[in-house]
C-alpha cells in the first residue's frame, strides 16, 4: 500500500477505534436538527393531520401539493421554518468547535482518551480554535472569494459562445479547482488544530506556520487522501437517496428516517476519517516526540496518549522534515 | 357687390376642390389591387378568413449588425363599412427603448421573462420608418405621428398614425409602400438576437384592427402580447447563405445570391402575423402529420445539444395535433414550424401563426415534462390566437386562459392527470395542480377580464390570465359536465375561427351548447374577484345513550348520533358535494347549494363518522385551500412525519457542510 493508502487506512483504523465520537457528533446533529425545524413541524401538523389531501404527500410526493402547503398563510413566511434550521445548523458548528479538541487529541493518541482529558482538551483549546477558526476566515474568505469571483467571470466568459455546453464544463472544471483549492486550505488547517492540540500550543500562529510547511512541502499525501474520501463521500448522498426513492416504499416513513440518518452518519464519518487521516499524517510527519522529560504542565497532562509508544515513532527530522 | 364676389369665390372653389378630391379617390382605388384569394398554402380550396390585409415584404437582414432593411407594401381592403382617413400603425420594437412604455413597466413589474434590473445598450430595438407612400396619395411620410392611446407617455413610439388627405370609402382597398429599417434588441421578450441567433417577430409596421367600431392598436406594454387582422403574407427575406432558417407559412424558394446571401421567399394565408428565425448551428428534423384536412408538413429546428430531444418533440406536437383535431376543430395549414430557439434568449415559448418557439435545457431529464408544456401550450395557440384571434391586449384570458385551460385537458390525456409535468424520482406533479397553484396566492387580486396591462402586477397578470381562468373552465366542467364542455369549445372553435371574438361570445357558446344560464357563475368566476373556499368545519359522533351508566361501545350495535360541519369561508357560492364515510365502509353523498354560510348534516346509525369531504370527486379546481376540504375523525399524522423528516434530514446536512469547511 502507498502513502496515500497508508494514511487512508491508518485514518479509517482511527475512526473505528474511536467510532463513538461520530455516534456522539450524530446524535448532537440530530438533536439540534430536531429542535431547528420543530417550528417547521407545529405549522405543519394542523394542516395535514386530519387532511384527507395530505394523502397525495404520504404515498408519493405531489411536488404541488408540497407548494400549496408552503402558499398557505398558517405557514407563516418562509424564513419561519428556515431560519431556525440555519440557527441550529451554525450552533452545529460552533459546538463541533468546541468537542473537536477532544477528538483530534484522542486520534493522535493510540488508546481511549479518559473522559476527564477529552472535556480538559476541550476547554483548554476552545479559545485557541476559536483564534484559529478567526485566522481561516481571514484567508480563506479573501482566496475562495476571489476563487468564485474568477468562476463567475470565466463562466460568463463561457456563456458568450455558442457551445451550450461550454459554460457548464467551465462550471464544473472551475467549481473543481476551487473545492481543490478549499481542501488545501482546510488541510492546513486541519494540521494546525493538530498541533495547537497534540502540542498544547498557546501560540495559534506557530502552528498555523508549521502546518503550512508541511501543507506546502507535501501537498499531495493529504491532498490525495483527503480527495479520495471526499469522492466516497458524494456517492453516500446518491446511493442513500436512490435507496430512499426506489426501495423503501413512499409511506414508509420509519424506513425513510432510518435511511436518511443512516446516510448522515456516513458523511459525518467521512470527514471523521478525513481528520483521523491527518492525524495519522500529522503524528507521522510533524510531531516531534520530547527528547527529554519536560516539566509537566500545570493544567494539562503530559498527553500521554498521543505519543505513540516506543518503537512506532516516525523517523527523526532532518532539517526539520521527516522522511515518511 | 362684396357678397357677390364672396360667392363667386365659394362656387370657385368648390368647383375645382370636388373634382380633386374624387381624382384623389379614384387613385387610391384604381391604384389598388385586390387581395390574393389564393390557397396554395392552406389544406382548403376556399379562402378561410376574411382576408382583410395583404403584406408583400422584401427584407435583407445582416447577421453582423443585428440589422434589418425591408420594403412594404401592404393592401388594406377596407371591410369597416364606413370611410376611413386615418390609420394606425405598430411599430412593436420601438418598445425597447429606455423611455418606452414597455421598459417602464417592465422596469417597475418585469416582463414574461425577466425583470429590467439594468438597461444595457443591447437591449436597444428600433422600427424606424423611412419612407411612407400611400399609392394615389403621393409620400406622405411627414404626416406620419406617434400616438399614445393607451398613456401619457409622449415617449413612447410603438403606434404611429397617419391621417389620409382622402378617406377610403367602405368596400375599397388601399395601397401603403413603407420602407422601414429595423434595429433587433438582445432579446428582451419575445424577439431580437442571442449570440448568432435571432427571432424575427413583430417585426414590421403592422396596421391595427377595425374592431367593434374604432381602431384598435394599443401600444406594446410589458404584459400584452398582439391583435392583427387575417390575410396574405408574401415575404421575400434575404439572409447569409449559411444560415438554417424557419419561418411561416410555406417556403416558396430559395435563391442563393453572388454576395454570400440567399433570398428565401415564403407564403401564408389566413394569418395574422409572419415570423421567421435563423441560426446557422440548428438541425432540422423534417415530420409529417395526417390532418383531417390534409398532410402537414412539421418543421423542428433544434438547438445540436438538444437534437437528442428531437424525438420528445415530434411526439408531443402529434399528440397535441391529434387532441385538437379531434376535440376542438381541424388543424387548416400546412405547414407547423417548431423552434428551439437559443438558451438563455427570452424567444422561448413564443407563438406565431404555424410557428412556435419551445424551451429545453440540454440536461433535460425524460420524466420532467417541461418542453412537452411549453410545446403543447404554444401549439394550443395555433388554435386560440391562431385562428380563433381574440384581442390579446384586451383579452388575454381569451388566448392565455382558454390555452392554459386545454393545455391541463391535453397534457392531462398524454402523460397523466398527476404526472404531466413531473414524473422524476418518485415526486410528481400535474398541470391542473400547478396551474391552480399559480392563482391561490392572487385569488382576489384581479377579475380575469382585466385588460392585460391593467393588472395589479406582472405576477397578477400571469397568474389570473393563465392559471385562474384554466381553474375557471376546469371548474366549470363540473357544473355542464365534462363532454358538454369539449362539446362547447368545438363550437366555439368551429364558429369562431378566423374572427375576432369577444368574451361574450365565448361565455354565451357555453351556455348556449350546455343549455344553462350560467351567470351566476360567469359573474364571480370571470368578471369577479370573489373567492371560492369550503371547509369541513367538524364531525364528531357520541353514542345515542351517552347518557346511560355503565354504556359500553360495541362495534356494530352502538347507535351513533353525528354531526358533520360544512363551512363556506369566503364570497364565491358555489354548490358543492360531501361524501361522509363511516366507519363501517359506507358512504353517504351529501348536496348543498352553499347559499348559506355553513350547512350541517346529522345522522344516527350504527356507525360513527370517519371523514368528510367536500368536492369527493376533486373537481372543483377554484377552492383555494384543498386542505381543509375534508377532515377525518382520528388525527394521521404520517404526512406531517414524512415532510418533518425531509426537513430533518436537510437541516442535519446544512449543519454537516457547514462544519465540514467551518471547522
Amino acid at each position: 500500500m502507498n502513502e496515500h493508502g497508508n494514511l487512508i487506512a491508518s485514518g479509517f483504523a482511527i475512526v473505528r477505534r474511536h467510532r463513538r465520537y461520530v455516534v456522539w457528533f450524530w446524535l448532537l446533529n440530530l438533536a439540534l436538527a430536531f429542535l431547528g425545524v420543530a417550528g417547521h413541524g407545529n405549522h405543519v401538523h394542523p394542516i395535514l393531520d386530519h387532511s384527507m389531501y395530505a394523502d397525495k404527500l404520504l404515498h408519493g410526493f405531489d411536488a404541488a401539493v408540497y407548494l400549496e402547503l408552503f402558499a398557505r398563510p398558517e405557514m407563516g413566511p418562509e424564513r419561519a421554518s428556515t431560519a431556525p434550521a440555519v440557527h441550529f445548523a451554525f450552533l452545529f458548528v460552533l459546538l463541533t468547535l468546541l468537542f473537536l479538541p477532544g477528538v483530534l487529541l484522542a486520534y493522535s493518541g493510540e488508546g481511549r482518551l479518559p473522559r476527564e482529558e477529552f472535556f480538559r482538551a476541550c476547554g483548554r483549546n476552545l479559545w485557541r480554535l476559536i483564534r484559529l477558526t478567526l485566522l481561516f476566515a481571514i484567508i480563506a474568505v479573501p482566496v475562495v472569494g476571489g476563487s468564485f469571483s474568477l468562476h463567475h467571470a470565466l463562466v460568463k466568459a463561457a456563456e458568450k459562445s455558442t457551445n451550450e455546453l461550454l459554460p457548464f464544463y467551465m462550471m464544473i472544471a472551475t467549481l473543481g479547482l476551487i473545492a481543490l483549492v478549499m481542501t488545501f486550505l482546510r488541510i492546513w488547517f486541519d494540521l494546525a488544530q493538530l498541533d495547537i492540540v497534540v502540542r498544547d500550543q498557546n501560540m495559534v500562529r506557530k502552528s498555523v506556520a508549521g502546518a503550512w510547511r508541511y501543507s506546502w512541502r507535501f501537498p499531495g499525501r493529504l491532498l490525495g487522501s483527503y480527495i479520495v474520501i471526499a469522492v466516497a463521500a458524494c456517492f453516500v448522498p446518491v446511493i442513500g437517496v436512490w435507496v430512499w426513492h426506489v426501495v423503501l416504499p413512499p409511506a414508509n416513513v420509519v424506513g425513510a428516517f432510518v435511511v436518511s440518518q443512516a446516510i448522515l452518519i456516513v458523511l459525518l464519518w467521512m470527514r471523521f476519517w478525513q481528520r483521523a487521516s491527518a492525524a495519522a499524517f500529522y503524528m507521522r510527519a510533524m510531531f516531534v516526540a520530547p527528547v527529554a522529560s519536560p516539566p509537566a504542565p500545570v493544567l494539562s497532562p503530559p498527553l500521554s496518549p498521543a505519543t505513540p509508544p516506543p518503537g512506532t515513532l516516525p523517523p527523526r527530522e532532518q532539517n526539520g522534515i521527516p522522511e515518511i | 357687390m362684396a357678397i357677390k364676389r364672396l360667392v363667386f369665390l365659394l362656387l370657385l372653389g368648390y368647383a375645382l376642390h370636388v373634382p380633386a378630391q374624387a381624382k384623389s379617390t379614384a387613385a387610391a382605388t384604381a391604384g389598388t389591387s385586390p387581395i390574393p384569394d389564393t390557397t396554395s398554402a392552406i389544406n382548403s380550396s376556399a379562402p378561410l378568413s376574411q382576408r382583410v390585409v395583404a403584406y408583400d415584404i422584401q427584407a435583407k437582414y445582416d447577421a453582423k449588425s443585428h440589422t434589418l432593411d425591408g420594403r412594404e407594401l401592404l393592401t388594406y381592403h377596407n371591410l369597416t363599412g364606413q370611410p376611413l382617413d386615418h390609420f394606425p400603425f405598430h411599430l412593436y420594437l420601438n418598445a425597447f427603448q429606455p423611455t418606452s412604455t414597455f421598459v417602464r413597466e417592465a422596469k417597475a413589474s418585469g416582463t414574461r421573462d425577466e425583470r429590467l434590473g439594468k438597461w444595457k445598450p443591447e437591449f436597444w430595438g428600433a422600427d424606424e420608418i423611412k419612407s411612407f407612400e400611400v399609392v394615389g396619395m403621393g409620400d406622405l411620410t411627414s404626416k406620419l405621428h406617434f400616438i399614445q392611446p393607451d398613456d401619457d407617455n409622449v415617449d413612447d413610439k410603438t403606434v404611429a398614425e397617419v391621417v389620409l388627405p382622402n378617406a377610403i370609402p367602405p368596400g375599397e382597398f388601399v395601397q401603403f409602400k413603407i420602407a422601414f429599417h429595423d434595429q433587433f434588441p438582445e432579446t428582451v421578450a419575445r424577439t431580437g438576437y442571442k449570440r448568432d441567433f435571432v427571432l424575427g417577430g413583430q417585426w414590421f409596421p403592422k396596421v391595427g384592427v377595425w374592431w367593434q367600431g374604432a381602431w384598435n392598436c394599443h401600444q406594446f406594454h410589458a404584459t400584452t402580447e398582439f391583435f392583427a387582422d387575417f390575410g396574405v403574407y408574401d415575404v421575400k427575406l434575404t439572409v447569409p447563405q449559411y444560415e438554417v432558417m424557419g419561418a411561416t407559412g410555406v417556403e416558396v424558394s430559395s435563391v442563393n445570391n453572388s454576395d454570400g446571401t440567399k433570398t428565401v421567399a415564403y407564403h401564408a394565408e389566413d394569418v395574422h402575423d409572419f415570423a421567421w428565425t435563423v441560426g446557422p448551428r440548428f438541425k432540422v428534423g423534417e415530420d409529417s402529420y395526417s390532418g383531417v384536412m390534409g398532410p402537414i408538413k412539421l418543421h423542428i429546428l433544434m438547438q445540436p445539444a438538444h437534437w437528442s430531444q428531437e424525438a420528445r418533440h415530434a411526439r408531443i406536437l402529434k399528440e397535441s395535433l391529434d387532441r385538437f383535431e379531434r376535440w376542438y376543430g381541424p388543424y387548416p395549414y400546412k405547414t407547423l414550424t417548431l423552434v428551439d430557439p437559443e438558451p438563455g434568449s427570452a424567444a422561448g415559448g413564443m407563438e406565431y401563426p404555424t410557428f412556435i418557439t419551445g424551451e429545453t435545457t440540454w440536461w433535460m431529464p425524460n420524466g420532467l415534462y417541461f418542453p412537452e408544456q411549453v410545446v403543447e401550450h404554444e401549439f394550443g395557440h395555433q388554435y386560440w390566437y391562431g385562428m380563433v384571434a381574440t384581442n390579446e391586449f384586451e383579452d388575454a384570458w381569451m388566448d392565455e386562459g382558454i390555452n392554459s385551460y386545454t393545455e391541463v385537458k391535453v397534457l392531462d390525456s398524454i402523460l397523466g392527470r398527476d404526472t404531466s409535468v413531473l414524473n422524476l424520482f418518485g415526486a410528481t406533479a400535474g398541470d391542473r395542480q400547478l396551474q391552480r397553484y399559480e392563482y391561490i396566492e392572487v385569488a382576489d387580486l384581479d377579475p380575469i377580464s382585466r385588460k392585460a396591462w391593467q393588472y395589479a402586477t406582472f405576477g397578477s397578470y400571469g397568474s389570473v390570465t393563465y392559471g385562474k381562468t384554466a381553474s375557471v373552465l376546469l371548474t366549470l366542467e363540473s357544473v355542464i359536465g365534462e363532454d358538454t364542455m369539449q362539446k362547447a369549445m368545438h363550437v366555439y372553435f368551429m364558429r369562431y375561427r378566423f374572427t375576432h371574438p369577444t368574451p361574450e361570445d365565448f361565455l354565451k357558446t357555453i351556455e348556449e351548447v350546455s343549455g344553462k344560464n350560467l351567470r351566476w357563475y360567469f359573474n364571480p368566476a370571470v368578471y369577479g374577484t370573489q373567492v371560492l373556499d369550503y371547509e369541513v368545519l367538524g364531525l364528531d359522533s357520541w353514542p345515542a345513550n351517552w347518557y346511560e351508566k355503565d354504556a359500553k361501545e360495541k362495534k356494530g350495535e352502538t347507535i351513533y348520533d353525528s354531526v358533520v360541519m360544512i363551512h363556506r369561508k369566503e364570497d364565491f357560492i358555489f354548490p358543492v358535494a360531501v361524501e361522509v364515510r363511516f366507519d363501517d365502509g359506507e358512504k353517504l353523498r351529501e348536496h348543498w347549494d352553499g347559499q348559506d354560510r355553513w350547512v350541517k348534516f346529522t345522522y344516527r346509525r350504527k356507525a360513527k363518522v370517519e371523514s368528510a369531504e367536500v368536492d369527493p370527486d376533486h373537481q372543483i379546481q377554484l377552492d383555494r385551500n384543498n386542505f381543509n376540504n375534508s377532515r377525518t375523525a382520528v388525527p394521521k399524522p404520517s404526512p406531517a412525519r414524512k415532510l418533518a423528516n425531509y426537513w430533518q434530514f436537510a437541516s442535519q446536512l446544512l449543519a454537516q457542510c457547514l462544519t465540514w469547511w467551518l471547522v
